[in-house]
């Protein structure tokens, strides 16, 4: 259907789409190991200064702890909640489920600008201070959707026999979630876990609305960013495009492989 | 068939209600409502979004993120359709995966490093820069990073992303046999693309420039590092004035700005899905 020669060229354009994509993280790598301070090339010297400076800068370093215990409670909460909400819109009907159902889901169609600034002005007017904690509310808020999606889709896959085995042998419905339903989606609760941590540690406009001196990675690195160059950042940065692809890889992995 | 226990399975959805309406729900109530409203009045008043049109920089700064995301969803889906094409119809399946993944990997990884990213190859000390320069012998400034154009330039890429994945996932379900039927009766690979996978096709489409009209429309990051601070679209003013002048009703009125572009733009988009469902 499609000739041979609009194939190749169809072919070159994806390529050369992947190829705008990468370049730039690719050249951050890239000179995240120069000695320069600027792009130049041929790269001077190569060195690790700038991956010795991430790691001994105590900023960065507070950063990326705030960061990991925010993201690791938030993907938690919102795994937990989007398993409970997950479970109860499979099996149960009630009036208002396809209301509920968008509710849940909206954050999705809303800027996070939005989201931030809204509970912002909310938290503000009920003299709340700006913190770490109500940050963590508002990235629940961003991530509790896909956790939704995901355990939904899960769920709606088993087999309800086990289940229903398990009441005709007396188990109570909660004791029939915890011993079979939350083992046959432990690889999917995993998956979702992970994506959600994915979703959360990079968060930036939500957690910029809601703190005020609390510094998580991505606060830090934008405030370096946009306060003046350092190439530290090309070295961070290229660390968290890392991490981040390998947590988006393992979560991508264990959606794809099936719950034993 | 074993009966379930007895349950209410309220207490579920309990947690996720309480904290959308209490964390989601009544803030952007209570944004809306804030921007009808002004200290010393009391009473609904219209007194903000005077304020708001009789300040240029804000007037601007709005049509600014409309033309902004409107190029974007204009320019992604001039490369989404081409690329959603490929990979549904000239890839072997395993390929596909493979190509899939190299697409969208990237954007796992926070907007702000991206954005940063292509500061530094586009900044006039850049990657792009210094090659031109190498290759013409002359300093080359580029004079793109800081404009308007670059913005649209960072937002497109992820638009490509995201508008071909939706394109693709309906293009994915269309029946081959469709086509066939039309290969059969001496339709051109125009006719299949036009008769066929468009109309199937287009629900995916509607979703993936929804959504990419709203991440262009509300970012911050982007318009920022490569757009600039001269030149500031809604998301720019709205965090200055937050904090800035800590002006909570005029935050509130461009919050509500945003949201009433959204729907404008985004509604009728949602309208024509409900056409292309009445039809097929």
């Amino acid at each position: 259907m499609t000739g041979l020669m609009t194939s190749r060229a169809l072919a070159l354009l994806f390529w050369l789409t992947a190829a705008i994509i990468y370049l730039p993280i690719g050249v951050m790598a890239v000179f995240s190991f120069s000695s320069a301070r600027y792009q130049i090339l041929p790269i001077p010297t190569y060195t690790t200064e700038w991956y010795t400076r991430v790691f001994t800068d105590g900023q960065y370093s507070t950063g990326f702890v705030n960061s990991i215990l925010l993201a690791s409670t938030v993907s938690f909460v919102a795994t937990l909640i989007g398993f409970a909400c997950a479970y109860s819109l499979v099996n149960a009907r009630f009036p208002g489920k396809t209301a509920f159902t968008l509710l849940v889901l909206a954050p999705l169609a809303v800027p996070l600008l939005l989201v931030g600034i809204a509970l912002r002005i909310w938290t503000t007017m009920l003299g709340l201070q700006p913190s770490l904690p109500l940050a963590g509310i508002g990235q629940v808020l961003y991530v509790l959707p896909l956790a939704v999606l995901n355990l939904r889709n899960r769920i709606a896959q088993l087999p309800k026999s086990h289940e229903e085995a398990a009441w005709a042998l007396g188990a109570s419905r909660l004791r029939a979630i915890v011993d079979i339903v939350l083992p046959a989606c432990r690889t999917s609760l995993m998956a979702t876990f992970i994506l959600c941590f994915t979703f959360a540690f990079d968060e930036f406009v939500i957690a910029y609305f809601l703190t005020n001196f609390s510094v998580t990675l991505p606060i830090k690195i934008w405030t370096t960013i946009v306060t003046g160059f350092d190439p530290t950042i090309n070295a961070l940065g290229t660390m968290v495009f890392a991490f981040s692809l390998i947590l988006g890889v393992t979560a991508q992995w264990l959606f794809l492989r099936k719950d034993p | 068939m074993a009966r379930p226990p007895v349950v209410n399975l309220w207490q579920g959805i309990l947690p996720a209600l309480l904290l959308m309406v209490g964390f989601f729900l009544l803030p952007v109530l209570y944004t809306l409502g804030l921007s009808l409203t002004s200290e010393g009045t009391s009473g609904l008043t219209l007194v903000n979004y005077q304020s708001f049109m009789a300040q240029p920089t804000l007037t601007d700064a709005l049509l600014r993120s409309l033309v902004l995301a409107l190029s974007v969803v204009f320019i992604s889906t001039l490369f989404a359709w081409p690329l959603a094409w490929y990979l549904t119809f000239c890839v072997s399946d395993r390929r596909r995966v493979l190509m899939l993944f190299v697409l969208v990997a990237p954007f796992w990884t926070s907007f702000t490093i991206r954005a940063f990213s292509w500061q530094m190859v586009l900044a006039d000390t850049g990657m792009v820069g210094a090659t031109l320069s190498r290759l013409t012998g002359a300093p080359v400034s580029l004079g793109f990073l800081y404009s308007l154009p670059a913005s649209i330039f960072g937002l497109v890429l992820f638009g490509v992303m995201l508008i071909t994945l939706m394109v693709y996932s309906s293009m994915a379900t269309i029946d081959r046999r469709l086509l066939e039927a039309n290969a059969v009766l001496g339709g051109s690979g125009w006719t299949a693309f036009r008769e066929v996978v468009l109309p199937l096709a287009l629900p995916g489409w509607i979703i993936g420039a929804a959504l990419t009209f709203i991440v262009a429309v509300g970012d911050y990051a982007v318009p920022t590092l490569l757009g600039g601070g001269l030149r500031p679209v809604l998301a720019q003013v709205m965090l200055s004035v937050l904090k800035g002048t800590y002006d909570l009703p005029m935050a509130a009125t461009l919050a509500s700005l945003l949201v009433i572009v959204i729907v404008l733009c985004v509604a009728p988009l949602l309208l024509l899905i409900r056409g292309t469902r009445l039809q097929s």
